[in-house]
C-alpha cells in the first residue's frame, strides 16, 4: 500500500492537488462570506420581534439544519436547471455550502446578541436608536465577542463539508484526490496526502478557535 | 504549537500506516483460491439500468453484466449461483481489486491505456459510443444536419468534447446547452427547447420511443471490459474463454438483446 | 391509471426508501452508540488527565475534527481488511461504514463531554475526595452524571449529525436512503419525477431528525 514508487509518483502530479486545493480555497473562501451575510440577516430576523420573519427564519434554520448538505447539493444541483439557472458546480458549490452552514451561524448570531443584556436594548430604544442602528452600534459589537468563536467552529465545518462537491464534479481537493487516485491506483498516499492538506486548513481555524474561547471564558 | 502540529502530523501518518498495511499474499494458483473460497466476487453497479442495476422490490441486482458475471461462476463452479455482488461506485471499483475484496469487476468500467497499467482487463464485451437522438418530426437524417442547431449534453460528461471533436470533423459548428440529468435532456428535446439529445447510446437508448430517431453516427467509443487485479491471469484467461463462448453460441447477442442494447 | 413514479408505483417507491432509511438508521444508531462509549473515554482523558493519555486524546481529537468524514467513509471502505484474524467480517461496506462514522464522531463527542465536565463547577471535586471518594469515585458517582444532564441536548445533536452524514456512504455504494433514492431515479424520464422524489428524500430525512431532536427534549433524568 504505501511504496516508494506511488509517492514518487504522486509528487510528480502534485499539480493536481494543488489546483484542487485552489479550488476548495476558492470555494471555502467565496461560500463562507456569503454564510457570514446570511447568518448575519437570518439571525436579526430572529431577533428582530416581527412575527413573519421570525417565521421564516425559523423556518429557514429547521429545515436547512435538519437535511443532509448532500440532498440539498443534489437538489440545487438538479432543479436548478429546470428553471432555466444553469450554474457550474462551483457556484452550486457556494451556495449551497452557504446556505446550509448560514443555517448554523444564523443560530450562533441569534443566541451572541441574546447574550448581550436585554436593559442595553431598551436603553438604546428609549434614546431613540431604531433596531438596526442599535443592533449595529451598540447589540452586534459587543455579540461578535460571543460568536467569534462557534462561527470559526462553522468556518471549519465548511472546509470540511467542501468535500461533498466531490459528488458533483466540482473540481475541489477531494474530487481531484480521488479521481487522480483511481486512474493511478495510487490510493493510501492519496488520502494521507489529502487529509494533511485539509488538515493544514482547518487545524489553524480550529485552535484558533479555542483560543478565542479560552479568552472570552476568562477575560 | 509548533509541537502540536507536529504531534498532529505524525499521529496521522502512524494510523494511517497501521490502517493500511496489509500483506499483499499473491498466490499461485488464483482459480484454486476461488474455489476454496466456494464464491466469485464480483463487483458490480446497482444504478445504471441495463448493465447493473437493483431491482427495488427483490433487492436483487439485474443486468447484462450481472448475467455475464453469472456466466463465469458457471465456468468456475458449474454453478451460476455461487457469485456474490458487491455495489461498487467509480471511486471503489479500482480499490477494491487491488484490496482482494473482489475478484473481479464487471462495472461499466472503461478500458483506457492508462487504467491497463493498473489492472488487467479483458477483451471487449460492449462498445459503448456517444449517440445523438432528434425528433423524427424535425426531418434530421444524419449528424451534418444539425450545422447550426442546438444539442443538449449532461453537465460535466465528457459527451461534449466528444461532440466537438466529432463536429470538427464533419465541418460544422453546434450550440450546447447544459443539463443536470437526462430525464430534463429528454423533457427539453420534447419542449424544442432543444434540438438534439446527446449522451452515451445505451443511456439514450433507454429514452427511445416512437416520434424520436438516434443518428447513425457515433462518437468517441467507450470500451467496456471486465478488470481483475494486475498479474491475476488465470482468471483473466477464464474470463476471456467465457467471453468466446458465448460470442460463439450466440449467447452473448442473446444477452445484449434481453437487457435491450441491441 | 400511469403511476406518477413511472415505472414505479408510489408503493414501491416508498418500500424501497424505507428499507434504505433503515440501512441509514442502522449506521448511524451505532455509530452514535460506540462514539459515545469511546467519546467518553476520550473526553474524561482529554478532561482530567495533563500527562501523556490527555495529549495523545487531545492529538487525536485535533486530528480527526479537521478533516472531512468523506475521507475516513473512502478509507475506510477501500483499506479495510476482509478478513482479521482469519475470519471473514460479515457485511463489510456497512461494518467500515459505521467504524469510520465512529472514529469521526467520537472526536465530536469527547468535545460534548469534555464541554459537559468544564461546566461542573471544580469545587464539588475538592468536597468529594474530601469526603474520602477517589479520582474515579467521584467521576464515576458525582461528577459524569451531571456532565451527562447538560450534553444530553448537545448529543441529540450529534446523533442528527450522524443521520444526515450517512448520506455520504452512497460513495462508496451502501444502499441507504440516498443510494436508494439514486436508484429509484435511474428509470425516471421526467424532469418533474426527479425533482419530487428529491423533495420527498428531504422531507424523510427532516421528519425523522426533527422527531429525534423532540424527543431529546422530552427526556427527563
Amino acid at each position: 500500500m504505501f511504496k516508494i514508487w506511488m509517492w514518487e509518483r504522486l509528487f510528480s502530479d502534485f499539480g493536481v492537488f494543488l489546483r484542487g486545493f485552489a479550488v476548495t480555497v476558492g470555494v471555502s473562501v467565496c461560500a463562507l462570506a456569503l454564510t457570514l451575510v446570511i447568518s448575519l440577516v437570518v439571525g436579526l430576523f430572529r431577533c428582530s420581534g416581527n412575527r413573519a420573519l421570525s417565521a421564516f427564519s425559523r423556518g429557514y434554520m429547521s429545515f436547512f439544519q435538519n437535511t443532509p448538505l448532500v440532498v440539498q447539493i443534489f437538489f440545487f444541483y438538479n432543479v436548478l436547471p429546470r428553471l432555466n439557472v444553469i450554474l457550474s458546480p462551483f457556484a452550486v458549490g457556494c451556495f449551497g455550502l452557504s446556505l446550509y452552514t448560514g443555517a448554523f451561524g444564523a443560530a450562533v448570531v441569534e443566541a451572541a446578541v441574546n447574550a448581550v443584556p436585554h436593559g442595553q436594548l431598551e436603553a438604546a430604544t428609549s434614546q431613540g436608536f431604531g433596531f438596526l442602528r442599535t443592533m449595529f452600534h451598540i447589540v452586534l459589537p459587543q455579540a461578535m465577542k460571543v460568536a467569534l468563536p462557534p462561527m470559526t467552529n462553522q468556518a471549519v465545518n465548511l472546509i470540511k463539508n467542501s468535500s461533498v462537491l466531490a459528488m458533483i464534479a466540482g473540481g475541489e481537493l477531494m474530487y481531484r484526490a480521488d479521481s487522480w487516485a483511481s486512474d493511478s491506483a495510487v490510493y493510501g498516499p492519496t488520502f494521507v496526502v489529502t487529509g494533511l492538506l485539509y488538515l493544514s486548513l482547518c487545524l489553524p481555524l480550529s485552535m484558533a478557535a479555542r483560543k478565542l474561547e479560552k479568552k472570552t471564558r476568562h477575560p | 504549537m509548533k509541537k502540536r502540529l507536529f504531534a498532529v502530523a505524525l499521529f496521522l501518518l502512524v494510523c494511517s500506516v497501521a490502517l493500511f498495511a496489509q500483506g499483499a499474499s499473491e498466490g499461485s494458483d488464483e482459480i484454486a483460491k476461488i474455489k476454496a473460497k466456494g464464491v466469485l466476487s464480483v463487483g458490480c453497479k446497482v444504478d445504471v439500468p441495463s448493465f447493473g442495476y437493483k431491482n427495488i422490490n427483490t433487492g436483487e441486482v439485474e443486468g447484462f453484466e450481472i448475467d455475464l458475471s453469472k456466466a463465469v461462476a458457471k465456468k468456475i463452479f458449474g454453478d451460476e449461483t455461487k457469485v456474490e455482488f458487491t455495489g461498487v461506485t467509480a471511486k471503489t471499483r479500482g480499490p477494491l481489486l487491488d484490496t482482494g475484496e473482489l475478484d473481479m469487476v464487471a462495472a461499466t468500467f472503461t478500458v483506457t491505456e492508462e487504467r491497463k497499467q493498473s489492472w488487467d482487463f479483458s477483451q471487449i464485451y460492449y462498445v459503448d459510443a456517444v449517440a445523438v437522438m432528434v425528433k423524427k418530426a424535425s426531418g434530421f437524417t444524419s449528424f451534418k444536419d444539425l450545422d447550426g442547431r442546438t444539442v443538449g449534453v449532461a453537465q460535466s460528461a465528457t459527451t461534449k468534447k466528444s461532440l466537438e471533436a466529432g463536429a470538427a470533423e464533419a465541418g460544422i459548428t453546434l450550440k450546447y446547452s447544459e443539463f443536470a440529468t437526462y430525464p430534463e435532456l429528454k423533457v427539453a428535446l420534447d419542449s424544442g427547447r432543444i434540438d438534439a439529445f446527446s449522451v452515451d447510446f445505451a443511456i439514450l437508448n433507454g429514452y427511445m420511443e416512437d416520434s424520436c430517431m438516434i443518428l447513425p453516427e457515433r462518437f468517441a467509443p467507450q470500451d467496456y471490459g471486465i478488470a481483475v487485479k494486475k498479474g491475476n491471469t488465470a482468471l483473466l484467461d477464464l474470463v476471456n474463454e467465457t467471453i468466446d463462448e458465448l460470442r460463439a453460441s450466440g449467447e452473448l447477442d442473446a444477452m445484449l438483446v434481453k437487457w435491450g442494447l441491441k | 391509471m400511469m403511476s406518477f413514479f413511472e415505472p414505479y408505483s408510489l408503493s414501491e417507491v416508498l418500500l424501497f426508501l424505507f428499507k434504505g432509511l433503515g440501512v441509514t438508521m442502522m449506521i448511524a444508531l451505532l455509530s452514535i452508540l460506540f462514539s459515545f462509549l469511546f467519546g467518553t473515554i476520550l473526553g474524561v482523558a482529554r478532561y482530567s488527565s495533563k500527562g501523556i493519555l490527555g495529549k495523545l486524546a487531545a492529538v487525536y481529537i485535533d486530528c480527526v475534527r479537521n478533516i472531512p468524514l468523506l475521507l475516513f467513509i473512502l478509507s475506510f471502505r477501500l483499506m479495510f481488511p476482509s478478513y482479521v484474524f482469519g475470519y471473514k467480517i460479515p457485511y463489510k461496506p456497512v461494518v467500515s461504514a459505521i467504524l469510520a462514522m465512529t472514529v469521526f464522531t467520537s472526536a465530536m463527542v469527547a468535545e460534548i463531554i469534555r464541554g459537559g465536565l468544564n461546566s461542573i463547577p471544580k469545587g464539588q471535586w475538592e468536597a468529594a475526595t474530601s469526603q474520602g471518594f477517589t479520582f474515579a469515585g467521584t467521576m464515576v458517582h458525582i461528577i459524569l452524571p451531571q456532565a451527562l444532564k447538560k450534553i444530553l441536548v448537545p448529543m441529540m445533536g450529534q446523533f442528527v449529525t450522524c443521520i444526515k452524514d450517512t448520506s455520504f456512504c452512497q460513495v462508496v455504494g451502501i444502499s441507504e436512503l440516498m443510494l436508494n433514492a439514486t436508484i429509484v431515479m435511474g428509470k425516471f424520464r421526467y424532469a418533474s419525477q426527479v425533482i419530487v422524489l428529491y423533495s420527498l428524500v428531504a422531507l424523510i430525512y427532516y421528519l425523522v431528525n426533527i422527531s429525534v431532536l423532540h424527543l431529546s427534549k422530552k427526556i427527563k433524568f
